[in-house]
């Protein structure tokens, strides 16, 4: 049993195998006062593990993970699927089906954009703060690149990545801001807390300017998103 | 025919959203976009059973619009949750 802090909530977490400690190691606290703990039982474990060819102590990861998303949406704080990089304290969020070239575009705006850093490549939490901003939280969870800090920022933008054979970035629809959002969001869990996360869906889709950018695996696709998404709100 | 209960609807921007919940959520990936008559006609079947003419029915005395437009769009919504697996 240990003590985390995401999203500015304290969640103790009742583990079974080391891995997820250590997993965690930089989101530690001290002390063991938390707003709610969270367990995986052994079928839950046993459920994760049939979908594919994972140890259980990671398997045992992924549960808390889910767990933690369904309780931490009494406290404004859901899970996107993302990868959200922070440049000068603005965060932008990079969402694409997979195998797309999110990993990629990332990688690109390191290279590109002075001071730019992975807040979580994978898994970040999203904040709605009460003056309808949403501010973007790094997480243990962060991808198979194993990207991210315990860092946040506000966010800035949403962009939606598509592959182009040039690059051409513009304002999503509005039409297509909820399929595209829907699919990288976790939705799943109690009516009460889905509920409550379709609710910051809705909060989310006005709260931040959204994108479509195609591209190329280029420099250009990185600073052409850079300098459309930083100086939308500029 | 009715609403598959383990659903909860919302509204989320201009559209409803409806995602499964509990043990639903575990075989139906994914959710339903409805326009406002479509929200209409869930809330319609949510918790009792009706038929395609309780909806025309009640989709006329809510909306002004002509009674083919109506069964066009109660069957068209229908059929939607029916794909879905979401009335029963």
């Amino acid at each position: 049993m240990f003590v985390i802090e995401l999203a500015g909530v304290r969640i103790g977490i009742d583990n079974r195998y080391p891995f997820i400690e250590r997993q965690c190691r930089a989101f530690l606290c001290e002390g063991e006062a938390a707003a709610f703990t969270v367990r995986a039982s052994s079928d839950d474990i046993l459920e994760e593990s049939n979908h594919g060819e994972f140890s259980d102590a990671y398997c045992e990861s992924i549960c808390l993970y889910r767990h933690i998303c369904e309780k931490i949406a009494d406290y404004n704080v859901f899970l996107m699927h993302a990868s959200v990089i922070e440049v000068d304290g603005r965060a932008y969020a990079f969402c694409a089906k997979s195998g797309v070239g999110k990993s990629t575009h990332t990688r690109l705006w390191i290279k590109n954009i002075p001071h730019a850093r992975v807040l979580n490549g994978d898994k970040p939490l999203l904040k709605l703060e009460d003056d309808g901003s949403v501010t973007a939280f790094g997480t243990p969870w962060n991808g198979k690149e194993n990207w991210g800090e315990n860092i946040s920022a506000r966010l800035a933008g949403i962009c939606f990545l598509e592959r182009g054979v040039k690059n051409a970035i513009r304002p999503a629809d509005e039409e297509e801001i909820i399929p595209r959002l829907s699919h990288q969001l976790y939705l799943r869990g109690s009516r009460e807390s889905v509920n409550r996360r379709l609710m910051m869906m809705d909060a989310l889709v006005r709260a931040v300017p959204y994108y479509v950018l195609a591209c190329t695996i280029s420099d250009e696709a990185a600073l052409l998103s850079y300098r459309t998404m930083s100086g939308a709100q500029e | 025919m009715q609403i598959n209960k383990d659903f909860t609807i919302q509204k989320v921007g201009a559209s409803y959203v409806a995602v499964p919940v509990g043990e639903t959520s575990k075989t139906f990936h994914g959710m339903v976009r409805l326009n406002e008559t479509g929200a209409f006609l869930w809330k319609q079947m949510a918790g009792k059973d009706c038929t395609e003419a309780d909806l025309v029915d009640a989709l006329l005395g809510e909306y002004d619009v002509a009674r083919e437009i109506a069964e066009r769009d109660v069957h068209r919504v229908v059929e939607q949750l029916k794909e879905n697996g979401i009335l029963v």
